[in-house]
């Protein structure tokens, strides 16, 4: 609990000190401490298991860390076991975790001033209310209308009117610490850059930030220090120069593996029947699609948000009816608008939000794998439970889940575990055609590496792949073909060798520097 | 392998926070487990001990003919109860189960009574009217998707009126030999609806959990839109459970003829409280989280000797409906509490 006196003066921002957290059966956090320098862009890395979402969970109140801990924020100090949601604010922490806590349906203005509304005798002063707002907002230059209602603004705009939510009392109580987890996870690339533009002149005022982020190159180009994390145990906390690429995912990997080569030539059959045939498809976002996937191709879409990359998979698998055009599924005319048809005629479909549209989450994994295809455990008029967990142990071992029984509840699996047993779910039906919509988006190195190798070997094996995905390694390690989508309707193709890095990002936003 | 023309490293990925996990080791920790899993049965267990050997309803409780009677008057409850478990395993409410068994019996005594048919027409019509209902109930719930809560109690309102028409303020009466001797009467020691009962609960575990519909309506359960995009039949499976649902309750309803030889309008409306209330105490136990068969008897019995004891000890009226109340209550609110640990650890 002391300040830490050095020769470069002021307490730490934020200082842990022997910070653990366990879970029974694991520990999340064991014996962390770090320090972080006050006006600083701290970033904080690690993979799955590392921790870093339990730390900010702890900073945050929601989880109780262990006995014997400390946590100091600035001139603030606290047992790691005592720490309560008010305290953290009380100290000057302040959170935008990465869905921002934005009320949707209301306007900036309130969710700016939420409960502090000013009012005129007993209701409420819209006039100065707004005013207000647009002060906040103008003081921390953020170039967004405070009458605005929050559903019209762009996802930058919503993270900075989120980010600024959070330091609208940086002048009055003072915030010693603002925490951006993951603020740029579903940004496009040009707000990005907006993004960490307005950070880096919060942070030139004098703003502390912690910074948790998977995004290397960001990590590396913008923030002044690092902390690494890996399996919940601090690895290193240090500048950031002279850190390159390699070296940080060593600290965040363990070793040098993970090394993506390109798939190898690809296999497609360009000569047979294609897997999938859209022809003119419009309807939704698309407008006038056509495109082909061929046995053993690996098709990516890639392409900015609202560009109609998901609407394209959706239409295809029949949860949306299309207006014209037509799709064909091996050659023979899909009945629009059935998901029944697209999977009876041999279409998968892996969805991008999990806990949405893929998970069962309160039921086992044996029940999640076998979801797409119950009526073959019916024999003699009873649902056969035992040959239901012999699969799912089966399932278990190629595809490498790592649980702790075959009937465990899908929700106690780690995300890369229950994206693989979603994807086992379609493997399981021999599909010749397989969606994929962000197929590795939340999930751990490892969980990604294995889905990848997976995706090729039923590539391999003939079927065709159609892979929506904004991750520019996945599309370069994975893709044949590669279509880029503008507001529903493909204008650009690369193939083989084509696709490149610079090919991407240049056609995605016109642009003509590297990336 | 070929000279990597890219050689790009994989982004890492915001880490998802694995819940607390089931692999407890301390033997303590099991044991308090267990006590969670099962602690209504030993409530029903301790409950039961009590009155039992309590001077004041020891010798009143304990006898073979309250117990024996505490199951035949619970079977028609239980029937309900299960027939509104069907759906529920959907995530859909029904709330005109009371209504449907009101509705069947008096239809059942009008048939057979008014209309002078044979019994088993008069039966079949009952829980036939049962199925109709929940037809109706169901293709308006599933296809039209509409809140089940709104449109069940909407159907027990509306219900509440055929019943009055169709039986007035009076009491049907007479019913064969044959319905009351059902009823009331026993086999192997044992009251037939017992005997019902044991049927009905077996039937219904079956069609949960042994089958692809019980499977689907688990899945639409646990998350609806992922069992649409799995391929599963939703809407039609929706409106199957609440066709089943219907035809039990109308079976309920044809019970409840042959236990009390009569049938009225407002008779059966009062069963459906008490049924969720049971479900949704039962699903604080044997399978925590889940809606069971096993469960719901628990939850069924656990009320239902609670008031026999009180009664027997001369408590009043009152009583009844008061522990009904507090069971849903006390019910929902453990219920949430236990779905809320198992699907997200926070402290």
């Amino acid at each position: 609990m002391n300040a830490a006196l050095s020769p470069a003066a002021a307490p730490a921002a934020l200082a842990l000190s022997g910070v653990t957290k366990s879970f029974p059966g694991m520990r999340a956090l064991d014996d962390v401490t770090f320090s972080v320098t006050p006006g600083r862009f701290h970033s904080l890395v690690g993979g799955n298991g590392s921790g870093k979402s339990t730390l900010i969970k702890v900073l945050a109140g929601v989880y109780r860390a262990d006995p014997g801990g400390t946590i100091t924020v600035g001139p603030h100090a606290r047992g790691a076991d005592d720490i309560t949601p008010a305290w953290s604010h009380q100290a000057g922490i302040r959170f935008v975790h990465q869905d921002l806590g934005l009320f949707r349906a209301l306007s900036v203005t309130e969710n700016l001033l939420g409960p502090e509304l000013p009012r005129a005798y007993r209701s409420i002063d819209w006039r100065a209310a707004h005013e207000q707002a647009q002060d906040v907002l103008d003081r921390l230059g953020v170039p967004v209308a405070a009458r605005r209602s929050v559903a019209g603004l762009r996802p930058a705009e919503a993270t900075l009117v989120a980010i600024a939510r959070g330091l609208r009392d940086a002048d009055t109580t003072g915030v010693g610490l603002l925490v951006l987890d993951e603020p740029t996870a579903r940004l496009p690339h040009t707000e990005v850059d907006e993004l960490l533009e307005r950070l880096g002149t919060l942070v030139a005022g004098g703003q502390t930030i912690l910074y948790v982020s998977h995004r290397l190159d960001e990590v590396l180009d913008h923030s002044h220090s690092v902390t690494v994390l890996r399996d919940g145990v601090h690895r290193t906390t240090r500048p950031v120069e002279g850190l390159d690429r390699r070296e940080l995912t060593r600290l965040i990997v363990g070793e040098e593996r993970g090394i993506l080569h390109k798939r190898g030539p690809a296999q497609a059959d360009r000569s047979a029947t294609p897997v999938l045939r859209v022809e003119g498809l419009t309807g939704g976002p698309l407008h006038g699609v056509d495109l082909d996937v061929h046995p053993g191709e690996i098709v990516a879409v890639a392409g900015l948000v609202g560009s109609g990359r998901t609407s394209l998979l959706e239409t295809v698998f029949g949860v949306h009816g299309h207006v014209s055009g037509r799709v064909l599924l091996g050659g023979r005319p899909l009945r629009r608008g059935s998901i029944g048809a697209a999977i009876r005629g041999g279409a998968a479909y892996v969805p991008e939000d999990r806990a949405l549209h893929s998970s069962f989450h309160g039921l086992g994994l044996e029940m999640n794998l076998s979801a797409a295809g119950l009526h073959r455990y019916m024999k003699k008029g009873f649902f056969r439970r035992r040959d239901e967990l012999g699969d799912a142990t089966a399932d278990i071992t190629r595809f490498s889940i790592r649980t702790v029984a075959p009937d465990t509840v899908m929700v106690n699996l780690s995300g890369g575990n229950q994206q693989k047993a979603v994807l086992a779910r379609w493997l399981r039906r021999n599909p010749r055609l397989l969606l994929l919509d962000e197929p590795t988006q939340g999930v751990d190195v490892g969980s990604r590496a294995e889905i990848y190798e997976q995706i090729t070997e039923v590539a391999r094996g003939g079927a065709g792949v159609l892979l929506v995905s904004s991750d520019l390694d996945e599309l370069l390690h994975l893709a044949d073909r590669v279509h880029v989508f503008e507001r529903g309707s493909p204008v650009a193709c690369a193939t083989g060798s084509a696709i490149t890095r610079e090919w991407v990002v240049n056609t995605l936003f016109h642009s003509t520097e590297d990336q | 392998m070929s000279t990597p023309s890219v050689t790009q490293l994989p982004t890492d990925s915001p880490p998802t926070e694995p819940a607390a996990t089931v692999a407890e080791t301390r033997p303590a920790r099991r044991l308090l487990h267990v006590v969670e899993r099962f602690g209504l049965v030993f409530l029903l267990l301790a409950i039961t001990a009590f009155f039992a050997l309590w001077p004041g309803t020891s010798d009143t409780f304990a006898t073979t003919a309250n117990l024996r009677n505490i199951l035949a008057n619970e079977s028609i409850l239980v029937i309900a109860a299960l027939a509104a478990l069907i759906p529920l395993v959907a995530e859909r409410f029904d709330l005109s189960v009371g209504a449907i068994v009101m509705v069947s019996s008096i239809t059942t005594a009008t048939v057979v009574t008014q209309l002078g048919l044979p019994l088993p027409l008069g039966v079949l019509a009952g829980m036939l009217t049962g199925l109709v209902i929940g037809l109706v109930n169901g293709v308006i719930i599933a296809y039209f998707n509409a809140s089940s809560l709104v449109i069940t109690l909407g159907m027990s309102t509306l219900l509440a009126g055929v019943g009055s028409y169709l039986a007035g303020d009076t009491t049907l009466l007479g019913i064969p030999d044959g319905l009351a001797a059902f009823g009331n009467q026993y086999w192997l020691g044992v009251a037939r609806p017992v005997w019902l009962l044991v049927v009905v609960a077996l039937a219904v575990a079956y069609l949960l959990g042994l089958t692809v519909f019980g499977r689907t309506l688990l899945s639409i359960g646990s998350n609806e839109s992922a069992a649409r995009l799995v391929g599963l039949p939703v809407a039609r499976s929706v409106m199957l459970a609440f066709a089943v649902s219907g035809a039990l309750a109308g079976l309920a309803g044809v019970l409840l003829l042959a236990r009390t030889g009569s049938a009225a309008a407002g008779v059966g409306a009062g069963y459906t409280l008490p049924a969720l209330a049971a479900i949704f105490l039962g699903s604080t136990t044997i399978k925590p989280g889940r809606f069971t068969v096993a469960g719901t008897l628990v939850g069924v019995f656990s009320v239902a000797i609670s008031i026999n004891g009180l009664t027997l000890a001369g408590a009043d009226d009152w009583v009844e409906p008061f522990f009904n109340g507090a069971a849903v209550v006390i019910a929902v609110a453990v219920s949430a509490l236990l779905a809320k640990r198992r699907l997200g650890g926070v402290r």
